[in-house]
């Protein structure tokens, strides 16, 4: 499937933390065709087995998370406002005047409050979430006939497509992700491989990486492969903390990670003639290679990024181009292993 | 045509102060047979409606058709759009926010340094107009000078949504006045009307300065949207005005004391037609009025607004109610004003 289309079907589908049926099921209908996948209630996780899985070969992980960043609803007032806190690290810069859905009984459309200039003496400071209300048109009664405390709310922007092979949108962090592995199944597609190779789609990794903890475990890979955003250069931002958008993969190097994995990923890169560009981390990742590296009796990992501008925000910005050019890296390194 | 879905199609049209023209041409091409008019020399369509009678004294009423939004105003080396506010927005609105930019409409989306990498004050602060930026998706100035000019218009990407019995849209401030007097056209009026569609209010109400000097009006109405506060964040004496309370027509507010005794008609024919009308509880805001009034030798003046929540935003919020509230008491004001 052409990759723009792939993120039109993932990206706009809802998957807030704790919730992410919904966006787990959107990657699994596109995947049905290349073996068997199914969503996991208890732990939010969708599996996917690679047609062919065989007990006797060794099991390559990758993982990608499924939930993305949003709200929860804490309280509605009597005149049909809701109160919400943060899932995940909201960019509270872009919250006034923003789109929302908000996933109770039914979708609902809602709108994040702000006080108009007019009336404004301050408006250089940036609200907290604590001082915001959604505004979903409804009066108390109807707001409370919908919504439930804990029902989740979503930031709202369907991708669209900037010049060249660019594109925006909400939860490209990580459905640019999920797209990668399902591009790369798909390049797999009839090709006998020497390893099995499972996809898990991790819940609440944007919570402290729970999915990708329970999934690992259930799973119990030989190897893994964690394939998150990362940051994109952009300016006023620091060239040294960055990659660099439509630079290809960002191979992760970290105490924690595999270096045999890296560099067996750079030298496939080398080989192939792929796009790469190194991401080097001094620990942890911040990435659900945390989770996954001390699974059980401990797993080689390595993470691979896609390189994203303006991370965290309802436009984050990706490159169509990072997404093949890592899906192919990625297809030829398991297509060489043994 | 229904009201609201002609609103929807005009909140749809780009058309920031000064490029007004996408929704003057959609406009004439809803007036063209039913009324007399001319576009005058700063872009304002001057209409005049013929009623089945004609009056000694002479109405006007108004809308203006601009919206709020950004000017193109520099491209860095690395293909990033800098730009201004046309009219007032808060800087706080814009950021994370899509826009469309120029004629060719490309998408461009506003952003900056990454929030993990702020420091915790820079986390506080919210990102001033000279520092935001647009990001076209192109890497060099050749690249966005093929999409985009100096001078060029930037709107909210807009998403006209219901919700309940809500509307949510950008430029409903003051599409809904345009909405309102096109349907008063339609329907034809009793007494011969002037309708002016004018530009340029946000910026300091300049195309109703010269749209009144030429009508030369005794009375006038302005059809406006106007501050609605009523969000828990406010208190009962800040909020303004508030949805599902009707028309709101005010005693006066940052730009104009409004004619008495079009006030008391106002809340009379309220009273009369069982039309609910508020008045603003805060001396805020302003409209076209503010230049309308002190035309020429003086013009008795009305404003009739729809309350509108997050104006100036791409996600104002106004209750369907409320636009049938002013369509009513702007249809009755209009005949009754000629019998005082």
């Amino acid at each position: 499937m052409d990759t723009f289309d792939i993120l039109c079907k993932l990206a706009p589908a809802f998957g807030v933390s704790g919730d992410e049926q919904e966006a787990a099921q959107a990657a699994l209908d596109i995947l049905s065709e290349y073996g068997e996948g199914s969503f996991d209630k208890t732990t939010g996780n969708a599996v996917f087995r690679r047609a062919g899985f065989d007990d006797s070969k060794k099991t390559i992980l990758l993982d990608a998370h499924i939930d993305e960043i949003g709200f929860v609803v804490t309280y509605i007032t009597d005149d049909g406002f809701l109160k919400v806190a943060p899932v995940g690290g909201i960019d509270r810069r872009t919250l006034l005047a923003s789109e929302v859905t908000v996933f109770g009984r039914q979708k609902i459309k809602g709108v994040i409050t702000s006080t108009p200039p007019h009336l404004e003496d301050d408006n250089k400071k940036v609200p907290e979430v604590s001082d915001i209300y959604i505004d979903c048109g409804l009066s108390g009664e109807q707001a409370k006939s919908i919504i439930s405390l804990g029902d989740k709310v979503s930031m709202v922007n369907e991708p669209v497509r900037l010049l060249g092979s660019r594109v925006s949108g909400k939860a490209l962090d990580d459905r640019s992700g999920v797209a990668v592995l399902i591009k790369t199944i798909e390049l797999l597609k009839d090709k006998p491989l020497g390893v099995n190779v499972v996809l898990l789609l991790s819940s609440q990794e944007e919570t402290g990486e729970m999915g990708a903890k329970t999934g690992a475990f259930d799973i119990s890979p030989d190897m893994a492969i964690a394939v998150d955003v990362s940051f994109a250069y952009t300016q006023g931002e620091d060239k040294e903390e960055c990659g660099e958008l439509s630079k290809g993969a960002m191979i992760g190097i970290s105490p924690s990670l595999s270096r045999e994995l890296s560099d067996a990923l750079i030298s496939c890169a080398k080989d192939k003639g792929i796009p790469y560009q190194y991401e080097i981390m001094n620990g942890r990742t911040g990435t659900n290679a945390d989770q996954i590296t001390i699974s059980k009796g401990g797993v080689k990992t390595v993470t691979v990024s896609i390189p994203e501008k303006y991370m965290h925000t309802p436009v984050e910005v990706i490159d169509l181009e990072d997404i093949d050019n890592i899906a192919r890296l990625l297809a030829e390194f398991i297509g060489g292993l043994k | 045509m229904n009201m609201f879905k002609e609103l929807q199609t005009l909140c749809n049209l780009n058309g920031i102060s000064g490029d007004e023209k996408n929704v003057r041409d959609y406009i004439i091409s809803q007036i063209e047979g039913k009324c007399e008019y001319n576009v005058d020399p700063l872009g304002n369509i001057i209409a005049l409606c013929m009623g089945e009678k004609t009056p000694d004294k002479k109405l006007m009423i108004s809308a203006h058709m601009d919206e709020v939004g950004f000017i193109v105003t520099y491209i860095t080396d690395k293909g990033l759009i800098k730009f201004a506010p046309v009219g007032g927005i808060d800087p706080r609105v814009v950021f994370g926010k899509r826009v469309k930019v120029g004629e060719k409409g490309v998408y461009g989306v506003v952003g900056g340094k990454v929030l993990h990498h702020l420091e915790s004050d820079e986390k506080q602060k919210a990102v001033p107009f000279d520092k935001l930026y647009i990001d076209i998706g192109a890497d060099t100035k050749e690249q966005a000078e093929e999409y985009v000019s100096l001078g060029d218009s930037v709107c909210f990407d807009n998403s006209f949504i219901t919700m309940g019995d809500k509307l949510k849209s950008k430029a409903i401030d003051d599409r809904a006045g345009c909405a309102v007097m096109l349907d008063m056209i339609r329907h034809g009026v009793e007494y011969d009307t002037y309708f002016t569609f004018v530009v340029q209010e946000e910026i300091g109400l300049r195309g109703s300065t010269a749209a009144a000097y030429t009508v030369d009006p005794d009375y006038a109405i302005v059809l406006e949207a106007t501050t609605a506060a009523d969000i828990p964040a406010s208190e009962d004496d800040k909020r303004v005005c508030e949805l599902d309370k009707g028309a709101v027509v005010s005693f006066m507010d940052r730009h104009t004391m409004y004619d008495k005794a079009l006030y008391s008609l106002a809340f009379e024919i309220g009273k009369e037609k069982g039309i609910p009308v508020q008045t603003k509880t805060m001396v805020a805001g302003g409209n076209d009025a503010g230049a309308i009034h002190k035309s020429r030798g003086g013009v008795k003046t009305c404003a009739i607004s729809v309350p509108c929540r997050y104006l100036h935003s791409p996600s104002c919020v106004i209750s369907k109610s409320d636009l049938q509230s002013v369509r009513a008491l702007a249809g009755e004001l209009s005949k009754r004003i000629f019998q005082l």
